[in-house]
């Protein structure tokens, strides 16, 4: 990476930055979730690495979460916006040696957040816990520099039209960057109480609802055309997700507050639209689900298809989730339940982090022109991703029912602990499945760059047979 | 950019318009993908009528309602009643107030907000003082050991206040559905000014 840092534009090789972007997603991904697994085997087994303050829960906790949205979910992003965007416009990324800098410093800015937040130095607020001058060159060297680069790409491009990607990835990296910069102003102006409280949950949910959503799904978008080679199945559907995740998606955010002494009138604005979110994922299922028409052989053949479909699928019970139990009765419930926490991994590492893994899949093999190294091992890290998200999410769904029941019928809180132990057992083993799962990922990316089979000019590496 | 409106849910560009679009869409290869012109099944559209019903529905306060001080007030009536006097355990009150309070209108509510006689005793004097106000005893909430004025703002009453009783409809519900109506048009207009979905492109031109 530092040769290119230095190197003039027009000698950077394109789809440098992305490629970059891919790996660093991938590491990140393996720490995050590594991270994901400590935390989890301390809340099933109390005495598991006792005597440090710096190991303790409380210290751990944001250091996975920050580590996940960051490093892995939005570093793929920006390898997806990196190949995707200019490949939709035919033409070239504006300027790579923008990427290359956005990565080198995205990856020196999380690193010291990270290790700020180790630390025990935060702001305090869930979700927006990085400390002030954090969020600063976050702004500045983090969501700025992407964002120029897509926006030129896209003012740059050779084509006429814009596709559906390209409107998700432009409005994608400007809502964002007003998200975080609004949503962390109670730090700078020292706000407190209600005001603090309701920017703090404005901030968390549009980032899921303005970022995480739609740029998985502008993935999704691009991801099954071109690799099925149907064309999509409605542009006008587009149209319609677009502008509902746009409309519905940025106005639910009291809900996350529903016990809180906000006005009434705003908890139900919130929850009203926090049930129509189900609107921009109908339209997103059903606009990917029919495109896949006549190629559904490939779900199981394909891995990028694999992965993508996994996660438009897990859309369905993501939005049936979201939707529902911020409303006032459920969420009397499930509100500061583990359900909670299933459900932020059913958005992040179900729905979110299937779609990415298919772009960096696919990115990696397309822009290094190397066939993925093996098919076997890109199959064990699906299952095991898979199979330990559904035992984390499942567990974790149950211990929040039992936590709910609880909660409402003052059952002793040391009762509730040894209630749901052995699901705190479960969420370990899924979690620690998935870290397993990502470590054979990293290994066989790294082998597809070193050994994998070079892929002839003019064809896509989905049009090769698998060797391994 | 001209628009045609004499059959808006048709198409709400012209011919040139529409002919343009068209060119564009099969001249041109977007990274080597392509987009059909189909429109939203039918059953989904009806799935997304149901979902804005639901979203509705579904919301009103009335579920998840919290415990207003009137639905205690007939169990305080009877705390110093000679019967539940006569009863010498806490639980034993309890179960006789409640077996014994009459039936009214709040006894759904009663049933989903259970309390002890503990909890009873905090809130007593409290909402007694209030009946002694003479105030609407639906106005207020209990929230643990404390009875406060509940935090709504409701239609102004004809004394000039304004009515804190948690409501069925509230201007959330009223802003909903101006912003729905706002986002149908919104959308509509954007999809009707696309050619008909009638017309499918031709992919073997750009592909």
């Amino acid at each position: 990476m530092l040769k290119y840092l230095f190197a003039r534009n027009e000698d950077i090789p394109p789809g440098t930055a992305a490629v970059f972007f891919g790996f660093s997603s991938i590491i990140w991904f393996v720490i995050g979730t590594g991270l994901g697994s400590f935390n989890a085997a301390k809340l099933a087994f109390p005495d598991f690495v006792m005597g440090s303050e710096l190991f303790s829960f409380g210290h751990m906790r944001q250091v996975h979460v920050f580590a996940v949205i960051f490093g892995w979910i939005s570093m793929a992003f920006a390898m997806a916006m990196m190949y995707i965007t200019p490949a939709l416009g035919n033409t070239k990324l504006w300027s790579e040696k923008l990427g290359v800098w956005n990565c080198f410093l995205w990856n020196v800015g999380l690193s010291l957040g990270l290790t700020l937040l180790w630390a025990g130095i935060t702001s305090g607020r869930e979700y927006s816990d990085f400390p002030w001058p954090i969020d600063l060159y976050i702004a500045a060297f983090i969501a700025l520099p992407l964002a120029i680069n897509v926006w030129m790409t896209i003012i740059k491009r050779r084509t006429q039209g814009i596709y559906t990607t390209n409107w998700f990835f432009g409005a994608g990296v400007f809502m964002v960057t007003i998200v975080f910069i609004v949503g962390n102003s109670p730090e700078w102006f020292n706000l407190t109480g209600l005001s603090e409280a309701y920017l703090t949950w404005w901030f968390a949910h549009n980032v899921l609802g303005l970022w995480i959503t739609p740029v998985a799904a502008a993935i999704a978008y691009y991801t099954v055309p071109k690799v099925t080679g149907n064309p999509l199945y409605s542009h006008r559907i587009g149209h319609l997700h677009f502008w509902s995740v746009v409309v519905f998606y940025s106005t639910p955010a009291a809900h996350h507050l529903m016990s809180a002494p906000l006005p009434e009138w705003l908890k139900s604005f919130a929850s009203v639209e926090g049930v129509l979110i189900l609107v921009p994922a109908i339209a997103f299922v059903s606009n990917l689900l029919l495109t896949m028409q006549g190629k559904w052989h490939m779900f199981v053949e394909n891995v990028e298809i694999k992965f993508t479909i996994s996660g438009v699928l897990l859309a369905i019970p993501l939005n049936m989730q979201g939707g529902f139990q911020q409303t006032r009765a459920i969420n009397w419930y499930v509100h500061g339940t583990g359900w909670i926490v299933a459900h932020a991994h059913l958005a992040l590492l179900g729905f979110s982090t299937f779609l990415e893994g298919a772009a960096v899949y696919y990115g990696i093999q397309t822009l290094l022109r190397r066939k993925l190294y093996s098919l076997a091992l890109a199959n064990f890290h699906f299952w095991f991703l898979l199979i330990g998200f559904a035992i984390y999410w499942i567990s974790m769904t149950i211990a929040g029912l039992i936590q709910g029941a609880g909660k409402i019928y003052e059952v002793p809180y040391i009762d509730v602990v040894i209630a749901e132990h052995p699901y705190m057992i479960a969420r370990w083993v899924g979690g620690t499945m998935v870290f397993t799962g990502n470590i054979v990922w990293l290994y066989n990316m790294y082998m597809t760059a070193r050994a994998g089979t070079e892929i002839p000019e003019g064809r896509l590496p989905h049009e090769l047979a698998y060797e391994r | 950019m001209a628009w045609k409106l004499d059959n808006p849910l048709y198409s709400m560009a012209d011919e040139e318009q529409n002919n343009k679009a068209k060119h564009v869409w099969e001249g041109e290869s977007l990274g080597g993908i392509a987009e059909d012109n189909n429109r939203l099944p039918q059953a989904v559209v009806w799935l997304l009528v149901l979902t804005v019903l639901t979203a509705f529905a579904i919301t009103f306060p009335l579920w998840g309602k919290r415990p207003t001080a009137a639905i205690y007030a007939d169990y305080i009536q009877l705390m110093d009643s000679p019967q539940v006097q006569a009863i010498a355990d806490d639980k034993g009150k309890m179960e006789y107030i409640v077996k014994n309070a009459p039936v009214g209108p709040h006894k759904s509510e009663q049933d989903r907000h259970p309390l002890t006689m503990d909890d009873l005793r905090m809130i007593k004097d409290q909402v007694i003082e209030l009946q002694r106000k003479n105030v609407d005893l639906e106005e207020y909430t209990v929230i643990g050991d404390k009875v406060v004025l509940a935090n709504f703002e409701g239609p102004i009453k004809e004394n000039g206040e304004v009515m804190r009783k948690q409501p069925w409809w509230d201007k959330g519900y009223t802003i909903d559905v101006f912003y729905v109506a706002y986002f149908c048009i919104a959308v509509l207009i954007v999809i009707k000014r696309l050619p008909h979905y009638s017309w499918q492109p031709d992919h073997s031109v750009a592909h």
